[in-house]
């Protein structure tokens, strides 16, 4: 019996032991690696005329993209992790170091624009184009969108649409375009 | 009046117990069926007591009507050590006033390369929420999670419960015998689990110099793969016994009716060891077990936004596949769960017993993505979470009709989420401190009936330290709510530290009766209360299988059920048959749902929040067998379900649709070689909510919306199992059994509603298995 009592004495002592000895530390903020903040589209005309456009995750009104009829225009897409002001990544190094992995891509729809890859473009190890930097010949007048692509892991880096490539998506966004 | 005697754990026959009359003197003797018989029993009410030299004797008060038949369990193996039958480890029924199941040794043989929840699928009312083949967790009328509890070694398991695609880091083969209680009445390990528990219990040892054991291994053609799993158990005439006990799995990638199931191979390694002493009046052991596994998650199931989503949806096959391989690729889970446990009794006068069991789990748990940047090897989830439990109970004895136990039971948890996985944590660092006091008692007069009740009382106190995003903290008004919680203010983040209380009450009544002499009936009220979980709490994250977005909500309550659950059964022979309704109504049932869609950089992504309802249950169970000859046996199991949500007026999702089992079996009389044909039908389900979204896609440069339809349920299915045995007999002390089954026989390419994977792929093809079970 007083073996008993010993028990419950020890078992009520356990229980106000582990209540009161533990607090926690603060926790760490967590730095997202794979953050994509933003994506840039820096968009070459003739006479070297440029005009950049972004998609930021926090203010999404995007400006609309400009473009003159029967043109060819030279795009550069640069994704970006701006959480931290102070340490703005350009995360477009890393697609492009896994090239293999990855695949830029553009849908246009309501307007005419032909995309083809342009020549300082990036090449995976099969010689597909990363459409890092492309190359857009405007058709007619007219009003639409694009969308912007990334897709990891696509399952052929030859298709011609959006679907063909599979994979999952990284990054899906889309600007408004004017062709006039 | 005749009757049978039966061992408690196995139900086989025992032999040579007597049955005497305590007034007349009167005594009879069991055959080898265990089938004993008195003539000419004069009074109508006696006391019978029966003894058998390998068994606990028991007495029993007998009221007879007519010539009636009446059936007794024994505690077979146990002699000299009373107090053992006092333990609740294998006293037989949890609680006689709810229908209870229980998984034969021969179906935990027959599921030892698989997991508990599929072994678990043979009960009626029993069906599992899976992500793919190997990732199954058990749901009783319903109900998942942190609505059903899993007692393993008398003590509750502490894993990450919470998640959908998480299954109960537990090796079925440590175990001998596994019930299933339906409700909340199993009041010592909790009052939260309004679907029910699952009660895991291990081998008795005996007080005798003894060495001995049990093998089984199995091989699969499906998965190229298989499992060996040994025990051994030493004992020893003092009480000393010792015993070790190992498992492990190897899978490759599954194959469905058509393709590949790429990265679906799994690894799995267990082992556990035991010591202790089994004396009189006194008895302690010390357990420590681990389960360590890796499963890897279907490869086309990871996508990025809800346009891959409706890409899988309109393909009939995965998106990716590859050849045949036993590596296991990201994504992928993997867990290592620790258990060590103390446990001591003592039988401290004739009638009164008291014991305590304390146990510290840890709990580890990772998720790979397919990652950018070589961040595959990093995982994307790292949680530790780590339980002492400590459960001290009394147990007294009044007369030989009434019991009672009374005992508390406290838990301290933390939680740790690793920040070093460069994602968002989903579940926050947490400390997490619970106690709880029950009381439970039972009545027994006679053989016709019993009485019994019991109530339960806790408190948990939840400390969490979590970082919101200043948006969403605002968006949801936890600013105006909650801004006693704001600790740390940072650029875009806010470090918070919730603090929240939950006094829960839970009880239980109920009796069984024997109607009349072939009719039992038993009935009972559950009241069960649940403080919401931590996924329900505070979640916050993105989960790449179904492309969603999943959020806590800090303002949920005690969820409160009301369950009735009734339960008749009879046998008239050759046929036998139980049915089984029940009704709920639970107060505040906390659902997940899909709340808006929310555009991202990723794209379009539907968020699915936590809240909370009123939801009302209701469903049946039946099951029936019909010996159509000593040889012949056929047995049928049907179970049906339904949840409404009565604020939204429309059903509760993923609740399993109306299923039934038919299982004809043959045995030869010669060799007991037995064959068996299974037919297992699923209907589809017709009640389910509708959450589908419609996404804009360009389509040869034209805007076209679609439907992603993710809410309507596949369609009905019907799947034929052979099983055939064979009883070994090598050398008097080394028997088993070989075992040949073919799942799927006919190679039906289905999909099944409650597998998370169904939008991807089908399941799992034809799969031989051979199966070899020795007893040592």
């Amino acid at each position: 019996m007083k073996f008993y009592q010993n028990l419950l004495k020890a078992f009520a002592f356990t229980i106000f032991a582990i209540s009161i000895s533990c607090t926690k530390e603060a926790p760490e903020l967590v730095d997202e690696q794979e953050l994509i903040t933003t994506v840039r589209l820096a968009i070459k005309g003739p006479n070297n005329s440029l005009q950049v456009v972004e998609w930021k995750m926090d203010n999404s009104n995007t400006n609309s993209i400009q473009l003159t009829p029967e043109t060819e225009y030279e795009v550069t897409i640069s994704i970006w992790d701006e959480s931290d002001p102070l340490d703005i990544e350009n995360i477009t190094d890393e697609v492009k170091l896994e090239a293999d992995e990855h695949q830029f891509f553009y849908e246009f729809s309501g307007v005419n624009v032909v995309l083809k890859t342009a020549t300082t473009d990036v090449l995976d190890s099969q010689n597909n184009p990363l459409y890092v930097v492309s190359s857009w010949n405007t058709g007619a007048k007219g009003q639409g969108t694009v969308q912007v692509f990334l897709i990891h892991d696509p399952t052929t880096k030859t298709s011609t649409n959006r679907a063909g490539f599979g994979g999952a998506t990284d990054v899906q966004v889309s600007f408004d375009i004017r062709i006039e | 009046m005749q009757g049978r005697v039966i061992d408690l754990h196995d139900g086989t026959p025992i032999y040579g117990a007597i049955l005497r009359i305590e007034s007349t003197g009167q005594f009879a003797q069991t055959n080898e069926d265990g089938i004993y018989q008195f003539k000419n029993v004069c009074s109508e009410e006696f006391r019978l007591i029966i003894t058998h030299s390998e068994c606990q004797t028991i007495e029993r008060r007998i009221q007879l009507n007519t010539n009636q038949s009446v059936d007794f369990e024994l505690e077979h193996h146990i002699n000299t050590l009373e107090e053992i039958v006092l333990s609740e480890k294998q006293k037989g029924n949890v609680n006689k006033s709810v229908a209870e199941a229980r998984l034969t040794t021969t179906q935990i043989d027959q599921y030892s390369s698989q997991s508990l929840a599929n072994a678990l699928g043979s009960i009626p009312g029993v069906t599992s929420l899976k992500t793919g083949n190997a990732i199954a967790k058990p749901m009783i009328h319903g109900m998942y999670g942190s609505r059903v509890g899993i007692v393993a070694e008398g003590i509750r398991l502490q894993d990450q419960e919470w998640g959908a695609d998480h299954a109960p880091t537990v090796d079925l083969n440590a175990f001998e015998s596994v019930q299933l209680v339906k409700g909340a009445s199993a009041l010592k390990y909790g009052g939260d689990t309004a679907g029910g528990v699952i009660i895991l219990n291990p081998f008795n040892p005996l007080p005798r110099d003894s060495l001995y054991g049990k093998t089984r291994l199995t091989g699969s053609s499906n998965g190229r793969g298989g499992a060996l799993s040994s025990q051994w158990i030493l004992t020893r005439g003092t009480g000393f016994f010792f015993s070790g006990q190992l498992t492990a799995k190897r899978f490759g990638d599954f194959i469905s009716p058509n393709y590949m199931l790429t990265n679906t191979g799994l690894k799995e390694g267990n082992f556990n060891f035991k010591i202790g002493r089994t004396k009189v009046v006194k008895g302690w052991e010390f357990i420590y077990s681990r389960f360590q596994n890796e499963t890897g998650i279907l490869r086309a199931a990871h996508i990025g936004n809800i346009q891959d989503l409706l890409r899988a949806l309109q393909s009939n096959t995965p998106l990716v596949e590859g050849p045949f391989s036993y590596a296991i690729d990201a994504p992928k889970q993997q867990g290592v769960h620790h258990s060590i446990q103390a446990k001591i009794y003592n039988r401290f006068s004739e009638q009164n017993k008291w014991k305590i069991d304390y146990n510290y789990q840890r709990n580890q748990r990772k998720e790979f993505d397919i990652r950018r940047g070589g961040r595959a090897d990093l995982p994307a989830l790292d949680l530790q979470l780590q339980t002492h439990s400590i459960l001290g109970s009394i147990q007294k004895k009044l007369g030989f009709d009434w019991s009672f136990e009374w005992g508390i039971n406290g838990y301290f948890q933390d939680n740790y989420s690793n920040p070093d996985t460069g994602v968002k944590r989903l579940i926050p660092d947490y400390l997490k401190y619970q106690w709880g006091s029950f009381l439970t008692g039972k009545y027994e007069p006679n053989n016709l009936g019993s009485f019994e009740w019991g109530l339960r009382m806790d408190q948990v106190y939840w400390d969490v330290q979590k970082y919101y995003s200043l948006k969403d903290w605002t968006n949801r008004g936890y600013n105006r709510l909650f801004p006693d919680f704001e600790k740390v203010f940072l650029s875009t983040q806010l470090l918070t530290q919730p603090k929240f209380q939950f006094t829960t009450l839970s009880a239980h009544s109920g009796f069984s009766y024997q109607l009349s002499q072939v009719l039992k009936s038993t009935a009972a009220y559950i009241l069960s209360q649940r403080s919401p979980n931590a996924a329900e709490l505070f979640s916050d994250g993105l989960h790449h299988s179904l492309a969603t977005i999943e959020f806590g909500n800090l303002t949920l309550e005690k969820e409160t059920s009301h369950k009735f659950l009734v339960s008749f059964s009879s046998e008239i022979n050759p046929f036998s048959f139980s049915f089984e309704p029940y009704l709920a109504r639970i107060h505040n049932y906390i659902y997940i749902a899909p709340k808006e869609v929310q555009q991202t950089i990723r794209g379009a992504f539907p968020v699915w929040e936590y809240n909370a309802t009123e939801a009302l249950l209701w469903g049946f169970d039946i099951q029936g067998t019909l010996n159509i000859s000593p040889q012949f046996d056929f047995n049928v199991k049907t179970s049906f379900v339904r949840i409404k949500d009565l604020f939204q007026n429309q059903p509760v999702i993923s609740i399993p649709p109306l299923q039934t089992n038919q299982i004809l079996s043959y045995i030869f009389p010669k060799n007991e070689v037995r064959i068996e044909i299974e037919n297992q039908f699923v209907a589809s389900q017709s009640f389910f909510p509708d959450f589908n979204v419609v996404v804009s896609t360009l389509e040869e440069g034209k805007v076209v919306d679609q439907l992603v339809d993710f809410s309507t349920p596949p369609k009905a299915y019907s799947v034929y199992n052979l099983n055939i045995s064979l009883p070994l007999r090598i050398t008097p002390t080394l028997s088993g059994n070989i075992r040949f089954m073919i799942q799927n026989v006919t190679q039906t390419s289905y999909r099944d509603y409650l597998n998370r994977m169904r939008f991807y792929s089908d399941e799992i093809g034809r799969n031989g298995t051979i199966q070899l079970i020795l007893n040592h």
